[in-house]
């Protein structure tokens, strides 16, 4: 568990992560960066370290945005902390699925919301491009970090690699390099 | 209509196979609901993935849809809480264990050189989303005066999001 000074209500973490789960259309990466945006600057629950760790390890194991909810959850207060914040995230999505699906199933036909998508995915995209740049200032130093994110970019735009195996070859050119670099050094 | 405990223990099984990624389930999900259970056409299931891609939740929330068909709202519920107990309880674990693992110098370096490739995740994400969604002039300037609130002002996303929603509604 973390050694934060003041402890985070479960209820504070509910609610928050509910918003988030309520106003994050766009999903996936628009969750993480709305959470990074949340918890790591607003509130400081979390390093911004810590927040990326956690996002590496959530794009590795499946639903990212899920997963990013449930570390920043664990990180706070532990396994109730990381279920309290799951559970907060999904519960909108599930009513308001659950809501369409009554209507569709009902009327056979789909509710025309794909109009207010259309204003709310470039802003999106505006907040997903911020945290980029704040992430890339603090994370990207020197000549090899800047190759590696390079990569990693073109590696998921244009070869169309999944976030996973990015990742894992990320990581092990990262052993590789650190391996030379303590032989040299 | 289908009992809970069988829709229960298909959507456990799926939660287990979809650590991984997202675009593994559509495929997956595509032939158990369609082809195997019989429980939607491909125009519904077409339909429902579309509907869940509308919530900010996970593709994974195609399950809400299908439990739905299967078995009503009890059926949505059972459905959601399986297919996620999975990566939640994964991802717990990860958590548990973040803290020891850090510690050691070959993992913690490992995850602090793994980061640059995440910011350029980030990045390739915007791109991709870029793509498939800005298609004019209007676009571009809801992207640009998000950007400037984003980056100059500490405005909540929530607020911001919202409003972009309204802005989208009244133009379109």
């Amino acid at each position: 568990m973390s050694d934060n000074v003041k402890r985070v209500s479960l209820t504070d973490i509910f609610l928050t992560f509910t918003v988030i789960g309520l106003t994050g259309f766009g999903g996936g990466m628009a969750i993480v960066a709305m959470v990074e945006r949340i918890c790591v600057r607003e509130k400081g629950w979390i390093s911004a370290e810590e927040f990326m760790h956690g996002l590496a390890f959530g794009q590795i194991l499946g639903p990212f945005s899920l997963n990013v909810c449930t570390f920043t959850g664990h990180h706070l207060r532990g396994i109730r902390g990381g279920i309290i914040a799951a559970v907060g995230f999904i519960f909108p999505s599930f009513l308001l699925v659950s809501l369409l699906s009554w209507i569709y199933f009902t009327y056979n036909k789909l509710p025309q919301l794909q109009a207010a998508l259309k204003g709310t995915n470039p802003v999106i995209i505006g907040l997903i491009v911020v945290v980029a740049i704040d992430m890339g200032r603090k994370q990207i130093k020197g000549k090899s970090s800047a190759l590696l994110a390079l990569v990693a970019f073109g590696a998921s735009v244009f070869l169309k690699l999944n976030a996973a195996w990015v990742l894992l070859g990320a990581a092990f050119w990262s052993i590789c390099s650190s391996y030379v670099r303590r032989r040299l050094g | 209509m289908t009992s809970l405990l069988t829709i229960a223990w298909i959507y456990f099984r799926i939660g287990l196979m979809f650590v991984g990624g997202g675009y593994v389930l559509i495929p997956l999900l595509n032939h158990i609901m369609v082809e195997q259970y019989r429980w939607l056409t491909l125009r519904q299931f077409l339909d429902g993935l579309a509907l869940s891609q509308l919530t900010p939740g996970p593709l994974a929330m195609l399950a809400t849809f299908t439990g739905f068909r299967a078995g009503g709202f009890p059926g949505a519920l059972v459905a959601t809480v399986c297919i996620f107990t999975p990566c939640v309880v994964l991802m717990l674990a990860v958590g548990r264990n973040y803290n020891r693992l850090r510690k050691i110098d070959i993992i913690g370096s490992t995850l602090d050189g793994l980061l640059p490739a995440v910011v350029g995740l980030v990045a390739a994400a915007a791109w991709n989303l870029g793509v498939s969604s800005l298609s004019g002039v209007k676009e571009f300037l809801i992207l640009a005066a998000g950007f400037a609130i984003f980056k100059w002002t500490k405005v909540t996303p929530m607020i911001v999001i919202l409003g972009a929603g309204v802005v989208g509604l009244l133009l379109n």
